[in-house]
């Protein structure tokens, strides 16, 4: 009994071992899944792109229409929330949040359907899959990120693949409760003209069940556009994607009108749902069938045309295409756009996509991002480098001078680290918590006996510069995890604190990953991100600008325009 | 020749059947073998057999294990032990598709709450007996479209159940049991979800339908009377056991036991029924102020030839015929004198059966009378239409 109190099970380390042992043994079929997958989502976006937006509000709002049984509420909602979301920009990311909550729905309702019908037919099914689908409806929805990107790497796949098990259960229970409430005497009536299992489900129980199913179905979809935002965490694309990096710049604004496209579509897609589950009238049931034959053919067609055509134009895209990882910081921010915004000028295609931390590393590890120039070494990112470094390949510091540390506003009677007892509720403010300086913090706490009952908050970049703000205006005590270059130090008076165990790094410079075979496959690219260089303070311009509600890739245009020369440099 | 035969039908729900099976054998009573084994025995030791073309009734009260019964037959409920031979075959022993060959071809069965499919026409539903045999489209509703004529409703073929009401749904039901010709039908408490009137008329349907196609048909039901009324045989069910069987005849004239005896009892209501429900007003004059000619107006605007004769307090005096009050008319004396006192009275909490054998030896009919007080007559009509409203009870007397 002691040593099962003093020892702790190694529940972790089972759960890493089983992961990767899947991960290896069945790497062929993950990778097929996630490059077939991957394939047919982009074909699906980028046909639904193709549709030119008016002609698909129109279409819309027409199906709205007939489907609301002609009510205008519906109608006129659909049409101007439509309208709003092209007006605000958001388009394209709408169209991949639209694949992503479709496919997801499809492979959950593939998946639930069967299993709920099972689980009816089954008692013994259903006292198994029943704790199974509990489990998997409390467990937050981050945790199935982690071996989604373990599987399946980063992109729409992984996003898919976590949405649909968070999705699930609604459509499994509900499958399994509207066949389960089948009225017994309507199941012996079936039996007893010698109806087969198959007959009794195809005739009788899925024709009964049908609303209490389709109501699953609409829960799912709800769900799954849901897990969208989480999602978005770990590279998929969409509206998703706008929150979260408002969120991690703390831009309310820029929130908000993500948050907002989100609910429109979600409210259209559960008003649909929902309008498909109305109880049909008698005299309009001969009608409705061949309406429903119509709708399902126009339906498909649109589908098969969006997928020719995007499929036709698929093969004519260009074979310059090139795929940055960032993560959602300010200095990151600003680099990346203007190295991708080079990279247009080159003539390629670039993908830039925002992750989280550890995430941004495996992935160039992997292979599945060619590179990125957000690498803070050799302390902040110190863990990962140690852990990929043998997958990656490192062109050197594209800035250097830059800093790690614990911060505070000047006005603060602290200079080191080590004069630290009580300010500020003890508390460091960090940035997420797979951030290298959030690591570098918290081993600071261990190295210095006057911290040791400190904790590090962590929260997000821009929550934490919001923090700072505010306890700046009321003249409160703060400690945060700093670095430059950052905007923060041209708009505030603050200070390093000295860090005489240098726990939290000396100077350190940003590198430039790519991950290994780029040379190969894009010398061009290869030796404009070998080129790049450049200085604190131009980073720090392009950051300002950005802060002033510039639009990132605007400001990486306008500082290129007026640094043509040094940006010709790179390219040679 | 024998259609249906049951040989030691056992079912018991859920486990430990075996201490369960014991406990039955000792007549433990229901509830104590539910509280010490937790299952429940829905049917023990059944032995019975159909003869082709007869309709079998199986009565007894709810719970008494009849439904669990009947669902034996066609195995929508698994046997626990026993055998059912139907045409020599045994039932009990078959594999999953020859059952399913035997309820397509054999038996169709017809439900409480009818079992119609709420999403399918009416037409649809008299066919999928026919539909999941794999018939052609064509003709299996041609043969469906037939059987809603025999029953009068083809005109609703393109409505929905619940269009329609109690009996027409029943009707449905029973259109699509006979849809599939079966050669046994199976019909459980067909008629209880009916109100008195539909079901009094389903059963005459039913027993016209027997003269014609002659189907050997199981019948479940609660009533005593619908079993006197359609049963060529009824058997008797207590407890998941048989008490009795054979004819209405035999069950009333010899009941098996006492548990028969009360049930038949309750429904016989000849012995229920008792002189204040079957009185009718009485036609009285008063003699204390009336006189003959009073006592003439009355009979002649009533119809009758007599009047009963009671005092200021409604105290009988006896009764007073058309000629006798004439009489005192012509000879000018009071009514009084011509009353006759040698009434047969009887008490207000005497039963029909008892006045049955006074009132067929009284020329006059009965005065029903509470401390000398007249509450009523009875007259001879009356009690036979009481007796009518019950079954063709020929008392054993």
């Amino acid at each position: 009994m002691n040593n099962l109190l003093t020892n702790q099970l190694p529940v972790a380390d089972w759960v890493e071992t089983i992961t990767e042992w899947v991960t290896n043994n069945f790497a062929g079929l993950f990778s097929f899944i996630q490059n077939t997958g991957q394939a047919v989502m982009d074909s699906i976006t980028h046909g639904l792109v193709q549709i030119p937006p008016f002609i698909f509000i129109i279409l819309l709002t027409i199906a709205a229409f007939f489907v609301s049984q002609k009510r205008f509420g519906l109608t006129l909602f659909t049409f101007i929330g439509l309208l709003f979301i092209y007006n605000q920009g958001l388009w394209t990311d709408l169209m991949s949040t639209v694949t992503l909550v479709l496919i997801s729905s499809v492979v959950s309702i593939i998946i639930g359907i069967p299993l709920g019908i099972l689980m009816a037919k089954s008692s013994k099914a259903q006292s198994i899959i029943t704790p199974i689908l509990d489990f998997m409806q409390t467990m937050p929805g981050f945790v199935y990120l982690i071996p989604a990107v373990a599987f399946f790497g980063i992109g729409m796949v992984p996003g898919v693949f976590a949405s649909v098990i968070f999705a699930l259960p609604p459509t499994v229970r509900f499958t399994n409760l509207g066949i389960r409430q089948v009225p017994k005497e309507l199941v012996e009536a079936s039996d007893s003209f010698g109806g087969t299992a198959w007959q009794k489900l195809f005739k009788l129980e899925l024709p009964l069940a049908k609303n209490t199913i389709l109501a699953g179905i609409n829960q799912t979809t709800m769900l799954s556009l849901s897990m969208v935002v989480i999602a978005s965490m770990i590279g998929a694309p969409g509206l998703g994607r706008g929150v979260l990096s408002a969120l991690q710049r703390a831009q309310v604004g820029n929130g908000f009108v993500n948050g907002v496209a989100l609910v429109i579509l979600a409210i259209i897609i559960d008003r649909f749902t929902q309008h498909l589950n109305k109880p049909k009238t008698v005299t309009s049931k001969s009608m409705s069938k061949k309406k429903k034959w119509g709708v399902t053919a126009s339906v498909v067609v649109v589908i098969l045309a969006a997928v020719g055509i995007s499929s036709f134009t698929a093969n004519s895209t260009t074979d310059k295409e090139i795929n940055l990882a960032y993560v959602e910081w300010d200095t990151e921010i600003a680099s990346t756009n203007v190295v991708a915004e080079v990279l247009r000028q080159m003539g390629y295609k670039v993908n830039v996509t925002p992750l989280d931390n550890a995430i941004m590393w495996e992935s160039v590890a992997k292979g599945e991002m060619d590179g990125m120039v957000a690498a803070w070494l050799p302390n902040t990112h110190g863990s990962q480098y140690a852990q990929y470094k043998d997958q990656v390949e490192d062109l050197g510091a594209n800035l250097t001078g830059a800093k790690v540390g614990l911060v505070v506003p000047s006005y603060m009677d602290v200079d080191s680290i080590e004069e630290l007892k009580a300010q500020a509720g003890k508390t460091i403010t960090g940035i997420e918590p797979g951030a290298g300086v959030v690591n570098a913090a918290e081993n600071t706490l261990k190295t210095y006996s006057n911290l040791s009952d400190w904790k590090v908050a962590t929260s997000s970049s821009g929550a934490m510069t919001v923090a700072l703000g505010q306890a700046i205006k009321n003249k409160e005590e703060i400690v945060i995890t700093g670095w430059s270059p950052h905007w923060m130090f041209a708009k505030y008076d603050l200070k390093y604190l000295e860090d005489p165990k240098g726990g939290m790094g000396d100077e350190e410079a940003i590198h430039t990953i790519v991950r290994d075979g780029l040379k190969e496959n894009q010398p061009e690219a290869y030796q404009l991100l070998d080129n790049f260089k450049w200085t604190k303070e131009d980073m720090e311009k392009v950051m300002l600008e950005i802060k002033n509600k510039k639009d990132p890739q605007k400001a990486a245009q306008d500082w290129i325009k007026n640094n043509q020369e040094l940006v010709d440099s790179w390219k040679k | 020749m024998i259609k249906v035969q049951v040989n030691n039908l056992t079912k018991v729900f859920g486990k430990k059947a075996q201490t369960a099976l014991a406990m039955m054998k000792e007549h433990r009573p229901k509830t104590e073998i539910l509280a010490k084994t937790g299952a429940t025995v829905g049917v023990y030791d059944v032995n019975f057999e159909v003869n082709e073309g007869e309709i079998f009734v199986i009565m007894g009260l709810s719970g008494s294990g009849k439904s669990t019964l009947i669902r034996l037959l066609n195995r929508l409920i698994e046997p626990t032990s026993g055998d059912i031979y139907i045409d020599g075959q045994d039932i009990a022993k078959l594999s999953k598709e020859g059952l399913r060959e035997v309820r397509r071809h054999k038996m169709s069965m017809v439900f409480q709450n009818f079992g119609l499919f709420p999403h399918r026409t009416i037409l649809e539903n008299t066919e999928y007996g026919l539909e999941v045999r794999g018939i052609p489209k064509e003709e299996r509703q041609q043969k469906a479209e037939q059987a809603l004529k025999n029953s009068g409703l083809i005109s609703f073929k393109d409505q929905l159940p619940n269009q329609l009401s109690g009996g027409m749904q029943q009707r449905v039901g029973l259109a699509r049991a006979l849809a599939n010709d079966p050669e046994i039908l199976l019909m459980d408490e067909a008629f209880s979800a009916l109100d008195p009137l539909i079901r009094r008329e389903m059963q005459d349907e039913l027993i016209d339908l027997q003269a014609n196609v002659q189907k050997t048909i199981i019948f479940i039901t609660h009533d005593l009377n619908e079993a006197l009324r359609i049963g060529d045989r009824i058997a008797l069910m207590k407890d998941g056991e048989i008490m009795q069987i054979g004819t209405g005849e035999e069950i009333l004239t010899n009941p098996a036991n006492d548990y028969v005896r009360e049930f038949v009892e309750d429904v016989d209501r000849s012995k229920v029924l008792t002189a204040q429900n079957i009185m009718v007003p009485a036609l009285t004059t008063n003699i204390d102020i009336d006189g003959p000619n009073v006592a003439l107006n009355r009979m002649r605007k009533e119809e009758v030839s007599m009047l009963m004769v009671v005092n200021k307090k409604r105290e009988l005096k006896g009764y007073i015929t058309a000629e006798s009050a004439l009489e005192a008319r012509k000879t000018h004396r009071p009514l009084s004198e011509f009353v006759d006192a040698t009434i047969r009275t009887v008490d207000k909490e005497m039963l029909v059966n008892d006045i049955f054998t006074i009132i067929f030896d009284s020329p006059t009919p009965l005065a029903v009378v509470e401390n000398g007080r007249l509450q009523g007559v009875i007259i001879r009509g009356s009690v036979l239409e009481a007796l009518a409203e019950t079954s063709e009870v020929n008392e054993d007397e």
